[in-house]
């Protein structure tokens, strides 16, 4: 049975504002980070020869799509969902970067299908982040199980120097 | 340490391989705390298996695709980029699996300032299935080149003189 309300297709082409990051990129969250993905690799953590051409200590590729997060003072969506049984915990998640929830798909459960990345260069230490994101395409797909609904979108992460970090497009699967 | 070029690489030369695991529940507690998500098919198992009808408390997509970018930029570094990556989340990988992250080389192409080298790729769990197909493009220095241009500059065309 069909899971796409006509309603849902209003989203695309939806596109946000350009939306800072709540924090810099910050020497501890970067450590952090790097621990989280098992990478040690030097360029993320002092000055040194391996990362001189980047302009000194850099975070790692993906870091800039993960420093959208609730702002200091923000509303709290693990308090707010705290009576809700059924809450999975992806508020924020699958609100990417300032996008709007899709009101119509709220009930089906958030998976990662995939992603497609281009990278220009690294963002340093120290740096402010900026996102645009867009709703690209939403649509209905049969798998093995049943409908799925497929939702893409499509972010592009500037310094706030509009230099251009990366930019992302990916596939979220809904059922 | 060593430097790759353009000239060195051959097609079907294999990345080496990444191995990561076994992942526990701590390594995705820990990475979900770096980045934030609450999402509770990562670290709450009745709700996974109950609510979410999965398998298991399940290895993000997120941690998963690090490892891919990881690969890249181990073999290529100091002085390549990894421009492209794609890759879809094909099955899902549960809490207690060791997976393989793999690379090879599919073409390569010559632009005029830097070669490009096309890869597949993937993650391979314990039962050698393909849990994330993929590929991607890295940009490569020739032996007698300039250096890449950093911040990265997409080629402006490619040559007729593709190598494979």
């Amino acid at each position: 049975m069909s899971l796409l309300p006509k309603e849902a297709l209003d989203y695309i082409g939806i596109q946000t504002k350009f939306e800072f990051a709540c924090d810099v990129v910050e020497k501890g969250a970067v450590r952090r980070y790097a621990q989280g993905i098992m990478d040690a690799d030097p360029i993320y953590d002092l000055p040194c020869e391996e990362n001189n051409l980047y302009g000194g200590p850099v975070s790692p590729l993906i870091f800039p799509t993960h420093m959208f997060r609730t702002a200091f003072g923000g509303q709290d969506p693990i308090q707010r969902n705290a009576f809700n049984s059924d809450a999975d915990g992806s508020e924020g998640v699958s609100t990417i970067q300032g996008l709007p929830d899709i009101a119509p798909l709220k009930h089906l459960s958030v998976m990662n299908g995939g992603s497609t990345f281009e990278f220009y260069r690294y963002a340093k230490h120290g740096e402010k982040i900026k996102v645009q994101s867009r709703y690209a395409d939403i649509y209905e797909k049969k798998a093995k199980e049943g409908y799925i609904i497929i939702v893409v979108t499509i972010s592009d992460y500037f310094t706030d120097e509009e230099e251009l970090l990366l930019s992302v497009r990916r596939t979220q699967i809904r059922r | 340490m060593q430097h790759l070029y353009f000239d060195d690489i051959t097609v079907n030369q294999e990345v080496p391989n990444l191995i990561k695991g076994p992942l526990t529940t701590m390594h995705i507690m820990r990475w979900s705390s770096a980045m934030e998500n609450w999402h509770r098919i990562h670290y709450d198992l009745p709700f996974a298996v109950n609510h979410d009808k999965l398998p298991g408390v399940l290895i993000n997509g997120t941690l998963k695709q690090q490892f891919i970018i990881q690969l890249l930029k181990d073999w290529i570094k100091p002085n390549g980029w990894i421009w492209k990556v794609n890759f879809q989340f094909r099955s899902m990988s549960i809490a207690g699996e060791t997976l393989v992250t793999w690379g090879r080389v599919e073409s390569k192409t010559i632009t005029k300032e830097y070669g490009l080298i096309n890869l597949n790729l993937g993650i391979k769990n314990k039962k050698n299935e393909e849990t994330s197909p993929g590929t991607a493009v890295v940009a490569i220095p020739f032996r007698n080149g300039p250096t890449l241009p950093y911040p990265f500059k997409p080629p402006i065309y490619l040559t007729n003189d593709q190598v494979a």
